[in-house]
């Protein structure tokens, strides 16, 4: 476990070598805020309720997912696919240590800086816009939130961690061409541009099958208090599966990988 | 006690081959043809304690894809290769916490850090006791003298800076083995002498058994009694360094400076000696390790002689040639 607290130390180190890089960084997440907050305000001018969401939902809404989503979608794992394309992965599997332990520490530091930065920001954007906005329906859907959160950045973790795995069969680009595509789906299938319940039931109903509703829609789903006690247990059950299988799989696909792994880089 | 056995070890990579330009790239995005390469093809070797075995051959030979499979990084084809009892690529940590792998062209030093967080933090991947750790870096970095460098950035050191902050990352544990691959490449050649002194004293003060590869000579002979020559994937000699100048050099080498002119036609008459070089005054022959001083004298006898050197065949040009398959005399 120390070994893993140090990487997570070393690597907000390193994180704060650039500074310039990383303000950048920030003033990009809160431009996000902006874009999409006027966006949604563009809309709601000329009515008042989109869909089954009225004004503050929606802006709640949409705000909680761009919070959220620095927590949950902000992986460093691709730099794991560019690891194993230039050989930099070598230096890892000869040490005693986890490779997958090790990019879920790095994350870990990543993500914990992020909250910290998110919580200032969003309030910096609150105390200048005062967009309406709801608090949690309860305490207990606050702590559901909280958990299902953590899920989903696990279960995001392990499918990340499993795109860059395919760069042991396909290292052109590092894997990027592949991942590419995968995180144009996932952003729309993730419900990160708009709720995924204002489409067509049937389309819905397959996308609540999928991982990516529940990186970010279903947690904002129970933050606003739109499920049932009833469907907060099948959101958590299936997440569980889900988390589980993406875990297995992700093992199961590294170990096949490494027996194929050429150790490139010279 | 044998401490590296490899049996019988196969390597094959699989690769596919696209025809030159861009009819080329578009034929091989529907169908490609693809090949084995042969990196390793059927070796055989063991290591003692102790050891501090030179790998030669030229590039591609296998030099590294060997190492590599010691190290666990990479899943033989067939065959055997057991390192301290246990098969490199069950990657178990007791095996890991034993031995060390160094490539002169990779970097496990963080980037934007100094190198003592990079130090720090192999201190706690390998389960180093603080004391111990203190003590062993204090002694690395006497041997290295490298006082002054370990709180810059890495990225701002030089190269030779570099590697023997990579040396010392790598040493920490106090490996029990140590593979090196091409640790003094791009250095000069003041870097190179001080990186070889120091693999020489780290492998005689803790016993270390090294194995080394390099493309200067200078190091595997400064270094390696033993050396295991490789080329296409296969070994070609394994044994003592002189005995490569026994087995491959039955000719010595005269390099004489003449005081008159001499016309190499004159040369040509003197029995057993073959001339590689004529440039007045100069010039360079070969002739028979057993008669080379009756030549030397007769040569002596018969010309101007101004300056006459018998020397060995160099042991670069004995590989060379061994490796390009040409006569040696």
């Amino acid at each position: 476990m120390r070994k893993y607290l140090q990487i997570f130390k070393t690597h907000w180190q390193s994180s704060f070598v650039y500074r310039l890089n990383f303000i950048m960084w920030r003033v990009r997440s809160l431009l996000q805020f902006f874009a999409v907050y006027f966006l949604w305000l563009a809309i709601f001018s000329t009515q008042e309720d989109v869909f089954s969401y009225n004004r503050s939902t929606m802006f709640t809404y949409i705000l909680g997912t761009a919070a959220l989503r620095s927590f949950v979608l902000s992986s460093r794992s691709v730099t794991a696919g560019v690891e194993i394309a230039n050989g930099d992965l070598n230096n890892y599997l000869i040490k005693p240590v986890s490779y997958l332990k090790n990019w879920l520490a790095r994350d870990l530091a990543d993500k914990l800086l992020n909250i910290f930065f998110v919580i200032f920001e969003l309030g910096l954007f609150i105390l200048i816009l005062k967009p309406s906005l709801i608090p949690p329906a309860s305490f207990s859907n606050l702590t559901v939130f909280i958990l299902t959160a953590i899920l989903a950045m696990l279960m995001y973790f392990f499918f990340s961690f499993l795109v860059s795995s395919f760069t042991f069969w396909y290292p052109e680009h590092n894997g990027w061409p592949l991942r590419f595509l995968i995180f144009m789906v996932l952003e729309f299938l993730a419900g990160g541009l708009f709720p995924l319940d204002i489409f067509p039931q049937a389309v819905f109903k397959i996308f609540r099958l999928l991982p990516p509703a529940y990186f970010l829609f279903y947690p904002l789903q129970i933050y606003l208090g739109r499920l049932s006690p009833t469907e907060i247990t099948t959101t958590l059950t299936i997440m569980m599966f889900w988390l589980l299988a993406l875990y297995q799989l992700t093992r199961f696909v590294w170990k096949k990988g490494l027996k194929i792994y050429g150790a490139y880089g010279r | 006690m044998s401490v590296i056995t490899v049996k019988n070890l196969r390597k094959y990579y699989r690769v596919y081959q696209k025809e030159p330009g861009l009819i080329g790239s578009i034929k091989s995005l529907f169908h490609r043809q693809y090949q084995d390469v042969k990196a390793v093809n059927d070796i055989s070797f063991t290591i003692k304690a102790g050891e501090l075995v030179g790998f030669i051959g030229p590039n591609g030979a296998g030099k590294t894809t060997t190492l590599k499979v010691l190290s666990g990084l990479l899943y033989p084809t067939s065959g055997k290769a057991s390192v301290l009892g246990y098969t490199p690529f069950d990657r178990q940590p007791e095996f890991q916490k034993q031995f060390s792998l160094v490539m002169g062209q990779k970097n496990q030093l963080w980037w934007d850090l100094p190198a003592l967080d990079s130090f720090i933090l192999n201190r706690e991947i390998y389960e180093i006791p603080p004391a111990k750790f203190d003590k062993t870096l204090k002694g690395l970095v006497k041997m290295l003298d490298l006082k002054d460098v370990l709180k810059i950035q890495v990225r701002k050191l030089s190269l030779g800076q570099r590697m023997k902050c990579e040396l010392v990352a790598a040493l920490l544990h106090s490996p029990k083995i140590l593979f090196l691959d091409e640790p003094t490449i791009g250095l000069d050649v003041v870097m190179q002498k001080k990186i070889r002194d120091f693999i020489k004293e780290y492998n005689q003060k803790y016993q270390a058994t090294i194995i080394l590869t390099s493309h200067y000579m200078g190091d595997v002979k400064e270094l390696c009694e033993r050396v295991i020559i490789i080329d296409r994937g296969q070994i070609f000699f394994d044994g003592q360094l002189k005995e490569i100048i026994k087995k491959y050099a039955d000719h010595k080498v005269l390099e004489i400076i003449f005081s008159r002119q001499v016309s190499r036609q004159d040369l040509q008459k003197i029995k057993d000696i073959k001339i590689k070089e004529f440039d007045f005054p100069r010039a360079v022959l070969t002739t028979k390790r057993k008669s080379a001083n009756q030549t030397a004298a007769k040569l002596l006898e018969k010309f101007p002689v101004a300056d006459l050197n018998i020397t060995e065949t160099a042991i670069e040009d004995i590989i060379r040639e061994v490796f390009t398959g040409r006569d040696l005399s």
